[in-house]
């Protein structure tokens, strides 16, 4: 946060609470992988030019909402220890905790002029307290620009759930909002290990994990930019990279690009000669029985990529995009079990389940939110309202320190245009910004200070 | 407090002994008729038809005797039928649904109550002890200014709160009747603590472009009985106004009156009160005859405010921190129950049938006379009304009554699921009621209600409605959508 007062002015809070009373009482337990991301929040933003919210208290938009939020019990319930002493949500329909912001200027000229750090502001960062009974782990937040634009903020806390989680959640709010059915509807059913065993040992994210485990980072102040690349340019770059990577996909293309000027820029390091990639990706179509879309929990899984110094070095972005791309199309659902085994193992004396620890970072983090174009298109903009596609929809990740994250999204343009959003110690920030061979990309900066 | 009758009162033997008693009593009239008609037909048979005419002829009629007779019938009859009072017909009404974004459940409003009490814990503790002995539901509601943290209790937010509960409960009233506002004789509205210059009925006039002669009253202050004493007030006006209609409005405007404070006897209301309200239309006009789902009876109003004690005894008044809140006395119970007494006195004769009264005063008799120990007499009102709607004030209020007047599970049941579901909602509860027992289709033609509702001042006031034909369960009424889950259990104490 600058020095400067921020531009977004919180005027009033509320609770939004769900049409119908859940059913008596019931508690929902986290997972293990639910716990694990416990160091953690989600923020998304979703941009519209037309504010859909009118008069507020009495639009009929918030009995949609309302409705909507009758079908995600969890969401409107407070989190509580259960006998083990692990979190539980219990589904007492307390509701969600609803912002109301105002911003000075218009849309346009925030998407142009706010940095990363102001977008922050759109939407809340509350740490959980010791007692969490009476927070609402969910918020959103409503900012109002000049001239009609709004940008609907949603967070909570990793443990309740994944990035896909919480855009689908807002998808069925859109979808209700107009009389359709819920394309994705919530689904709380926690996967199960099927009836194999699984060696923990030799797992290449267990040992992944042990490692985060020990690592501490110091915190470095981090700022963030937003990247987006059109579809030609895409589709260029991946003619050219063909020869050596035949099936790379936007997102193999893009973080082999950023990790290897990332790398550049942090110039060479002095104690290790390997350079890491951890890739976040999600696993609910991955699991021999998928998952539905709509399972309202985390399911996602972290693996290293290691190139070492030399590799790097000489290495052309078509031999980088083509190891990305054999790593993510070479993870197995054992990684997946393996993972969750091994927060098994972790468990304390009563079935109490290890703090947290940061599972984005330390290494420089990327994450994949490929299966989110479903078909030929990006369901992160298919929230209309009005009959009106988001101009814009920003993710954070909340306390990912380390050396970096980049997520890579899809853009309100189809096919193959991606928005990157990358967070790095700021001065690498500035740097990437003006990096040659990203610019040679042409594209369109967003919310980052000029 | 038990009969006069011993013990064994439970014994079937008694009880054909009591109906034998009841039905002699109620039908005296006709069985002493019996006996006087079969004698004079013996008699008639015994004269045979020739004497019967000779009797005839014997009567020597002149013609100004007969005119004179004829012109005092004529003249008794129209004294008679001008001076009768007009029947009054509730043609039908309309209870307001709250959206469900205003809905309030238990851990909403107790998180409310401990972010924005955080250093009164035992304030907290005593409105969690009073949410969980009230007998609400998950589904009352509270106006949008109140979900706020802290609340916004706005003029503005009062006013939008006002126009949204009693334009929906009006535009509802008139197309359920088909009412033209034009068509709209008097208009009182009763509210007690929102009272806004220009008053809420100006509001309504200015809405529905209502006639420039119009009679238009706004009651104010008079607290939750105020929905009976406008129902009286319309009643003496289309007295003096033939062929009229009358609406009323009853709500209770919950925005301004929330209460910020920690004192803990005026924290009770924030814990009951509830969004809601109710417009009736009432008329006089013969063609509503047919139509009408009800006839007002009687309506008894009592007082008790003479008494110091009753007077104070909900209080409106400013707290040591100078929040303005309503202050519950502790023997509020108490003045109730001697307010009801006061009440059944007078409606007791009105409404009760003769073997009744009989015992009454029987019992009034030998009290005075032979032995003051013996205990009142308390009439089974079962008798004189199929349906009863208690103001749903609290739950102590319902059982109050429940036991006071003997009445079983069934009678309050009404009253029980609206404080259920629709919290107290002050003077229209009265009307959420009487919509419960329709939409459960127990009204039929010719059953006696008997509305009964306390207030402020102390007042207790009752009305006595006849209804006028069978009504069928509809699907424009606040409980349509939740009757079928209804009647619920409500445990003593729901676990927060």
């Amino acid at each position: 946060m600058g020095d400067q007062k921020s531009r977004v002015n919180v005027h009033s809070v509320l609770t939004q609470v769900s049409s119908r009373p859940s059913a008596s009482d019931e508690t929902y337990p986290l997972t293990r992988l639910d716990h694990a991301m416990g160091h953690h929040t989600i923020h998304v933003i979703f941009y519209y030019e037309k504010s859909p919210f009118g008069s507020f208290d009495m639009d009929p938009i918030r009995v949609t909402l309302s409705e909507v939020l009758s079908s995600y019990p969890p969401v409107t319930g407070r989190l509580t220890r259960d006998d083990a002493g692990n979190w539980a949500v219990k589904c007492n329909d307390a509701g969600v905790r609803v912002l109301r912001a105002r911003v000075g200027i218009t849309l346009d000229e925030w998407l142009r002029s706010a940095d990363g750090n102001e977008e922050r502001d759109l939407t809340v960062w509350e740490d959980m307290p010791e007692v969490p009974n009476t927070w609402s782990p969910f918020r959103i937040q409503l900012n109002d620009f000049e001239g009609g634009g709004v940008a609907i903020g949603l967070s909570c806390t990793h443990m309740h759930g994944d990035l896909t989680s919480l855009i689908l959640l807002f998808k069925a709010f859109s979808e209700a909002h107009h009389g359709q059915a819920i394309t994705f509807p919530p689904f709380f059913k926690p996967p199960a290990p099927p009836d194999r065993k699984f060696s923990v040992n030799n797992s290449k994210s267990t040992s992944y994990l042990e490692a985060k485990l020990q690592k501490q980072t110091p915190s470095v102040k981090m700022s963030t930019a937003t990247f987006k690349f059109s579809d030609s340019v895409v589709k260029q770059c991946l003619s050219e990279i063909h020869d050596k990577c035949p099936d790379a996909s936007p997102f193999d293309l893009l973080a082999a690009l950023f990790w290897i000027r990332v790398v550049h820029l942090k110039g060479p390091k002095h104690d290790d000669h390997t350079h890491s990639l951890s890739l976040c990706v999600d696993f609910r179509r991955l699991l021999q029985e998928p998952l539905p879309y709509g399972y309202f929990g985390n399911a996602l899984n972290f693996s290293l990529l290691s190139l070492n110094e030399e590799e790097m070095d000489c290495s052309m972005l078509g031999r980088v995009a083509e190891l990305v791309h054999c790593h993510v199309s070479g993870l197995k659902e054992e990684e997946f079990w393996a993972t969750l085994h091994w927060l098994d193992l972790q468990k304390e004396e009563g079935g109490k389940y290890a703090p947290p620890f940061a599972m984005y970072g330390p290494e420089f983090t990327c994450v994949s939110m490929e299966h989110m174009i479903i078909g030929d298109q990006p369901v992160m903009y298919s929230m209309n309202f009005d009959s009106a596609k988001p101009v814009h929809v920003s993710c954070h990740v909340g306390n990912a320190e380390g050396e970096g994250l980049i997520l890579v999204m899809p853009s309100a343009e189809a096919g193959l245009a991606r928005t990157v959003m990358v967070t790095l110690p700021e001065e690498e920030t500035a740097k990437l910004c003006e990096d040659q061979s990203i610019l040679h990309l042409k594209p369109t900066m967003l919310l980052r200070s000029i | 407090m038990p009969q006069i009758l011993p013990d064994f009162s439970n014994s079937v033997k008694l009880k054909y002994v009591k109906l034998g008693y009841q039905y002699l009593v109620n039908h005296i009239l006709y069985l002493l008729l019996v006996p006087i008609m079969v004698a004079i037909l013996i008699e008639v048979l015994r004269l045979g038809p020739y004497e019967i005419l000779n009797l005839w002829k014997s009567l020597h009629f002149d013609l100004v005797q007969i005119l004179c007779s004829s012109f005092l019938i004529i003249f008794i009859a129209t004294v008679y039928f001008m001076s009768k009072p007009r029947h009054v017909y509730l043609v039908d009404y309309a209870c307001y649904k709250p959206p469900v974004t205003c809905r309030v459940p238990f851990a909403t409003f107790m998180e409310h109550s401990r972010l924005i009490l955080k250093n009164n814990p035992k304030s907290v503790e005593f409105q969690m002890r009073i949410l969980e002995r009230s007998g609400l539901g998950e589904e009352t509601c509270l106006p949008p200014a109140i979900h706020y943290i802290p609340p916004t209790p706005t003029m503005e937010a009062a006013r939008g709160e006002a126009e949204l509960v009693i334009f929906s409960a009006m535009d509802s009233l008139l197309q359920k009747t088909g009412l033209k506002p034009k068509d709209i004789d008097i208009l009182i509205v009763n509210c007690s603590l929102f009272s806004p210059t220009p008053s809420l009925s100006a509001m309504l006039i200015n809405q529905y472009k209502l006639r420039s002669n119009i009679k238009s009253f706004n009651l104010s202050g008079m607290g939750c009985s105020a929905g009976l004493i406008s129902i009286d007030l319309a009643r003496d006006l289309l007295q003096v106004h033939p062929n009229s209609n009358a609406v009323v409005v009853s709500t209770e405007i919950i925005t301004p009156n929330y209460y910020q404070g920690n004192e803990r006897a005026m924290l009770l209301p924030n814990c009951l009160f509830r969004m809601g309200g109710a417009a009736i239309l009432l008329s006089n006009r013969r063609r509503n005859r047919s139509r009408a789902k009800y006839r007002l009876v009687h309506v008894v109003r009592t007082h008790k405010g003479a008494d110091d004690k009753a007077y104070r005894c909900v209080f409106e008044e400013e707290d040591k921190e100078g929040k303005v809140g309503i202050s519950l006395s502790k023997d509020l119970m108490a003045i109730a129950g001697e307010a009801l007494k006061s009440n059944i006195t007078t409606i007791g004769p009105l409404v009760l049938p003769a073997s009744e009264q009989l015992l009454f005063l029987m019992t009034l008799i030998g009290r005075k006379i032979f032995n003051p120990k013996w205990k009142p007499y308390i009439p089974d009102f079962k008798q004189a009304f199929e349906h009863f709607c208690i103001h749903a004030g609290g739950r102590a209020v319902i059982d109050e009554l429940q036991k006071n007047l003997q009445l079983s599970a069934e009678h309050v049941e009404a009253s029980r699921m609206t404080l259920h579901r629709f919290g107290n909602t002050s003077s229209s509860s009265l009307w959420y009621e009487m919509s419960y027992i329709e939409e459960k289709g127990r009204m039929k033609k010719g059953d006696r209600v008997w509305q009964i509702a306390f207030g402020s001042g102390f007042k207790c006031n009752s009305a006595v409605w006849k209804c006028n034909k069978t009504i069928k369960t509809t699907t424009d009424n606040p409980w349509s959508d939740c009757i079928d889950r209804y009647p619920v259990h409500i445990p003593e104490i729901v676990k927060l």
